[in-house]
């Protein structure tokens, strides 16, 4: 604590004025014994002095107390000081402000995962879910005549899964809004029974928002007995809006592509759900 | 399922079908219509439009055989082909 030691400091240089009347200096440790012995007699004028400079030493040491006893102004002059204290309020309104421009930050980081599914679901990015997808929607659609869509379909295994699975058609001339029917074959080679599962892909992804299937075979296990084999049907729609996006003018191809894994017991395939 | 693992670039979602998913139908019940079905496709040269009677056919037989949900067929974008065949007979 500054503040003590500092009137002390002073104590001693005033001390070190008002005692020369008293005699010639000795030495530089003799004054300040001097100095620093109790000052119960004396001439009245160092007396006065000590006393003015004691309740001068008291006030400055209550003021310290009162605002920042563990901080002193680095300077004595009070115009500085005032002007240190301005700059240190500022300073504290400025951290103020960061601190809670982080916390913001930080609420806002969090609240961003719902807004950006908001933002997904109605520009429809990334192939998400649009809303309005009814029944009703395939019942009052009308094809879009003039726009001419090839859909090409392609069929992949996955390496354990031993089944022969091609499409049966290699591609197919659509129009927006109008419904349409492909087939798969699959076939098991095998002599043991296999429980199939599939995905399927749409690329470009884009155009993936757009197609509809109403039915087909995939996400569910499907059994196929030893040498057995079946056609697989897939009933789809491109919805009427796709030809009034300006993202999909150049897009005159899609590609459905369908991969069946193998189901084991107890394997949990990623189904997707609604969200 | 796409395993593209570009941060940032979109990626596929699959959706599971409006219907769900079409049981086997391991008999081939319906073999017969798809067969048709098919013959149909290569002869228009694969335009779906023209084949559009042979996929309600093969629809209709799916629903009698319990292979698919019974549904109204307009609901399933075939409305226009049932005022067709209305005006036929």
């Amino acid at each position: 604590m500054g503040g003590l030691w500092r009137p002390g400091w002073r104590r001693v240089a005033f001390c070190g004025w008002g005692w020369r009347p008293l005699g010639p200096p000795t030495g530089v440790a003799e004054r300040v014994e001097q100095c620093l012995r109790p000052e119960r007699s004396g001439a009245g004028g160092a007396e006065r002095g000590l006393r003015l400079l004691g309740t001068w030493r008291r006030s400055s040491l209550a003021r310290d107390l009162a605002v920042q006893p563990a901080r002193r102004p680095k300077s004595t002059n009070p115009h500085a000081r005032a002007q240190e204290e301005e700059w240190r309020r500022r300073n504290k309104t400025v951290l103020t402000y960061m601190a809670a421009a982080a916390v913001g930050m930080l609420g806002a980081s969090y609240a961003a995962v719902p807004l950006y599914r908001l933002y997904c679901q109605t520009t429809g990015l990334g192939g998400s879910v649009a809303a309005g997808h009814s029944s009703d929607q395939i019942e009052n659609m009308v094809p879009v005549k003039d726009r001419i869509i090839k859909v090409t379909f392609n069929a992949d295994v996955h390496a354990s899964l031993q089944w022969n699975f091609r499409p049966q058609q290699t591609e197919i001339y659509v129009v927006p809004g109008e419904t349409a029917l492909a087939f798969y074959k699959a076939k098991n080679p095998t002599d043991k029974p296999i429980i199939g599962i599939s995905t399927y892909n749409v690329v470009p992804f884009e155009a993936g928002q757009y197609f509809n299937k109403i039915q087909c075979f995939c996400f569910e296990e499907q059994r196929l007995n030893p040498q057995e084999e079946v056609d697989m049907p897939v009933f789809f729609y491109i919805d009427p809006e796709f030809a009034e996006d300006p993202r999909m003018v150049n897009v005159d191809l899609i590609t459905l592509s369908y991969t069946f894994f193998e189901a084991k017991e107890g394997h949990q395939l990623p189904v997707p759900g609604y969200n | 399922m796409s395993t593209a693992m570009n941060f940032g670039s979109k990626s596929f979602q699959p959706r599971p079908p409006d219907k769900g998913s079409f049981p086997l139908d391991h008999f081939g019940e319906c073999k017969r219509f798809q067969e048709q079905f098919m013959k149909c496709l290569r002869a228009s040269k694969f335009e779906s439009a023209l084949c559009r009677h042979e996929s309600k056919a093969y629809l209709e037989c799916r629903m009698e055989r319990q292979l698919m949900a019974q549904e109204p067929l307009e609901k399933l974008g075939f409305g226009d082909l049932m005022d067709g065949k209305a005006d036929k007979h």
